[in-house]
């Protein structure tokens, strides 16, 4: 399983949205990785990257709006860490649509997104934790 | 400055890995003598205060070992999945060194999208030339660090 009871931030509106985000994921890379013809694994594609701009905006947002309300001093760097994946997503999903559906951009998009993951909950948003943790 | 750039690769390519694979026992060497039959060597190019790259050398191995930790699944190969993953941590080491040298002092720093390289280029000169190998319990990682000071 992809999603770790470590990666909780203590928040539980937060670590719902980021437990939904991890199974999101977790299923598009199975479909992505599985040896299935990549046509049959297309609509699945195209059902995770609609998921993914419309989830990932509105999970951020409301990231950022617990930075603010706890006074985060990172906010601002976290924003942009925020602001660049949602600029990624919408330009593969965009290159994705023009080169009909070509599955080597779509294997990059996942390598990616897995990593990236990864390290923004389990290290870059424990930062926000640490810091409430400590504000008391 | 060249001993304060590896210290601080070893130090953030010992932190992501930790967080990110929950590997704890990571040590770590100068890497003149690094051979390797298959790897992936992932370049990070740097700009600004200081001008250059980092490539990182990921053996086949260490790069199938770090996915399969991190996707929970069984990959048996190195392909583009593979491939944009490792990318995507040699992106976050360097970019959370750029980050933690910025903080210390005024010397600011920009890095570059990840490059697969499929040669390694040998005869240009650096100022600060220096490579760290960080062996854990799933391989060996080799960094190269090649970097000039900015005009």
């Amino acid at each position: 399983m992809l999603w770790k009871d470590n990666y909780k931030l203590g928040v539980p509106s937060i670590d719902a949205q980021h437990k939904e985000l991890f199974r999101r994921v977790e299923s598009f890379l199975q479909v992505l990785r599985s040896e299935e013809r990549w046509e049959d694994k297309i609509p699945k594609i195209d059902e995770t990257l609609e998921f993914m701009k419309g989830y990932v905006v509105d999970h951020f947002r409301d990231e950022e709006e617990y930075q603010r309300s706890i006074g985060y001093p990172g906010y601002e760097a976290h924003k942009q860490k925020h602001t660049g994946m949602v600029d990624y997503v919408l330009e593969v999903t965009k290159q994705y649509e023009q080169s009909n559906n070509n599955e080597q951009l779509m294997q990059q998009f996942g390598g990616r997104l897995l990593a990236w993951l990864i390290n923004h909950v389990a290290a870059e948003d424990q930062r926000i934790a640490d810091y409430a943790r400590k504000k008391g | 400055m060249t001993d304060k750039l590896y210290n601080a690769f070893v130090d953030a390519t010992h932190n992501v890995l930790n967080l990110m694979l929950n590997i704890a026992d990571i040590s770590d060497r100068p890497a003149d003598d690094f051979k390797c039959d298959e790897e992936v060597d992932i370049s990070i190019g740097i700009v600004g205060d200081l001008t250059g790259e980092v490539i990182y050398r990921f053996p086949v191995s260490t790069s199938i070992s770090i996915v399969n930790i991190m996707s929970g699944m069984e990959v048996k190969e190195v392909d583009v999945f593979v491939t944009s993953a490792i990318s995507e941590i040699a992106n976050i080491i360097s970019g959370n060194v750029l980050t933690a040298i910025s903080s210390d002092s005024d010397m600011k720093c920009d890095i570059l999208p990840p490059v697969k390289k499929s040669k390694l280029d040998e005869d240009e000169e650096y100022e600060m030339k220096t490579s760290c190998c960080i062996t854990t319990t799933i391989g060996e990682i080799c960094l190269e660090i090649r970097l000039n000071r900015g005009a």
